[in-house]
């Protein structure tokens, strides 16, 4: 059903990065010999963002998800489209709130659990109206 | 066996500028809620809990100011911003469903759907879903052979919660649609006006179901051809293309080329074409848009690439400038892909109002102030680049036309305002 929006297909020459065929086959005189090596720039947007209708950046606050790489300040890559599973770090709305924590589906109940000692995990006893805001698939972290 | 027959299905967002703001803010759902309109103007879009307070479209915000706290009403200036980059993901969803999408407003859109007619109904079903998932707004599909009858579907699947949201003409038994037809004043109509409304009342045409009995000739003698249309759609014979729905709500450019576009630079002469034909439109109407859609698109029937870019821009402030208008259309172009074979591209303007309908300067309701105060004002709060007399304060393209003091962050389009999602 989904469709990858952003995979750009390139038509712009590319040749492998190292390639030593071509150079000594160049008239004398062709203007630039470094265009048959040219390649497109790296894009992010294009190796991070898997389709960009349900990808949004969000900023982090607070330091609840400091064990998992995760800290105040930092940027996240967010997915909404994603189907979060046991283990996702979601962005679940809690009171009003967008909280960001790593989902825990076991067989004795749905927990919102945190990556620092000093958060208790938090239980989620009707899982059916838990709101799941988006999926994080990547982490702008400073270093 | 199910019929097969091509259909189209409008797609629009419910009440879309309080959706996009509950979208990023959870806090405001299930309270009453109003966007409010260029300088904080008047209410444009409502919240169902705001509607239950008994708030009507256009109340002037000064009116309800003082008592918005007491019935605890959340209020926010137009985010353009926001609005416009909700709307272009929306049409680019939507583009992944037809090869023939028709963007008639900022959360609006016409679509050709083929197949049997319950699958139509099911792919109506997904969009919901898939908007929902994927933009966090909640949109109502309405489906049937022909726009005007589509749009009457869309707006009962937004009153009716039986439809679940979607609801396909020719699935509906026919004794509900005559009720229906019945329960519908002319005036709610797609293309008949407030003026048509009365004529028609005045000769016993009351309800939509009167008017698509009508004997469309005769319409077209004592009316005009526009509403002779009106009536074989709503008969079901579908006669409003493309190229003829330009109301007063949207200015619509498109073409298909003759042969398949490649470059940029061809997309780029292309669309500039099309941003002029839309501001001559809007010239000779002595309208001005707020908002740009441009879009592009590769033939559904390629095996090759697909792509269907949407930018939706909004403009700085109401404009039919062509240069503006163009300008703001080549937003498109970093997503075109060279050496991808386009078919179609256009651009749609929207947001429209007469030429010349606003102040230039922000008002506020309250007496007029001295100008240089104003500029005074202005220039703290946005910079001193930000305003200026004659040719230097028009240079500077950016808001500073606009009031907005209740304005919501930029989400999506500004690096520093970016949603916060809490590690607590
Ligand atoms: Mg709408």
């Amino acid at each position: 059903m989904r469709m990858d929006g952003s995979g750009a297909s390139g038509a712009a020459p590319r040749r492998p990065m190292g390639s030593t065929e071509g150079g000594s086959l160049l008239p004398s005189g062709y203007a630039s010999p470094a265009q048959d090596w040219f390649e497109d720039r790296i894009d992010l947007n294009r190796h991070l963002i898997k389709d960009i209708t349900s990808t949004f950046i969000v900023r982090v606050s607070g330091d609840a998800m400091e064990g998992a790489g995760i800290s105040d300040g930092d940027e996240l890559i967010v997915d909404r489209a994603l189907r979060p599973r046991d283990g996702s770090v979601v962005i679940a709305v809690l009171d009003g709130e967008l909280v960001i924590r790593r989902l825990r589906i076991a067989p004795s109940g749905v927990l919102l659990v945190a990556a620092h000692t000093a958060y208790e995990p938090i239980p989620v006893p009707d899982p059916d109206h838990l709101v799941i805001w988006g999926v994080a698939t990547r982490c702008l972290h400073h270093v | 066996m199910s019929e097969h027959r091509s259909s189209i299905a409008l797609v629009d967002v419910n009440n879309f500028y309080v959706s996009s703001e509950r979208a990023f803010d959870p806090s405001l759902e299930g309270r009453p809620l109003v966007v409010l309109s260029n300088n904080d103007g008047c209410v444009i879009t409502r919240s169902p809990e705001a509607k239950a307070l008994g708030i009507s479209m256009g109340t002037p915000w000064f009116r309800i100011a003082g008592q918005a706290r007491d019935w605890g009403l959340e209020v926010r200036s137009s985010n353009y911003e926001l609005y416009g980059d909700l709307s272009a993901r929306v049409m680019e969803l939507l583009g992944r469903y037809t090869g023939n999408l028709e963007i008639y407003s900022i959360d609006e859109a016409f679509l050709t759907l083929s197949g049997p007619l319950d699958a139509q109904h099911r792919t109506g079903t997904e969009i919901r879903a898939v908007v929902r998932r994927h933009v966090g707004l909640p949109v109502c599909v309405g489906i049937a052979p022909t726009k005007t009858l589509a749009k009457l579907a869309n707006r009962w699947a937004k009153g009716n919660p039986g439809f679940d949201g979607v609801c396909h003409w020719d699935l509906v038994p026919e004794e509900h649609r005559r009720s229906l037809l019945q329960r519908l004043a002319v005036s709610d109509i797609w293309g008949v006006g407030a003026r048509n409304a009365q004529r028609l009342n005045a000769i016993g045409i009351d309800s939509a179901w009167d008017l698509a009995a009508a004997d469309p000739v005769g319409i077209r003698k004592r009316f005009s051809v526009v509403l002779m249309r009106t009536v074989l759609e709503l008969q079901g014979t579908s006669c409003i293309t493309g190229h003829e729905s330009t109301g007063n709500e949207q200015v619509l450019y498109s073409r298909s080329f003759a042969t398949p576009v490649t470059t940029r630079d061809a997309m780029h002469q292309a669309l500039s074409t099309y941003a002029q034909g839309a501001a001559s439109r809007l010239a000779r109407k002595s309208l001005q848009g707020r908002v740009i859609t441009a879009f592009a698109a590769t033939s559904p029937f390629s095996t090759g690439p697909r792509s269907a870019p949407t930018v939706c821009v909004p403009l700085p402030a109401h404009t039919a400038n062509p240069l503006e208008l163009t300008r703001a259309a080549d937003r498109l172009l970093p997503l075109v892909e060279e050496g991808v074979p386009y078919i179609r591209a256009g651009v749609v303007v929207t947001d429209l109002r007469p030429a010349g309908a606003q102040a230039l300067l922000p008002v506020d309701g309250s007496a007029p102030k001295d100008t240089g105060l104003l500029l005074h004002d202005v220039g703290r709060r946005f910079g001193r680049s930000a305003i200026g007399l004659g040719h230097a304060g028009l240079k500077a393209g950016s808001d500073w036309t606009m009031k907005r003091d209740m304005l919501s962050p930029h989400y999506t389009t500004k690096w520093s305002e970016l949603p916060v999602v809490k590690a607590r």
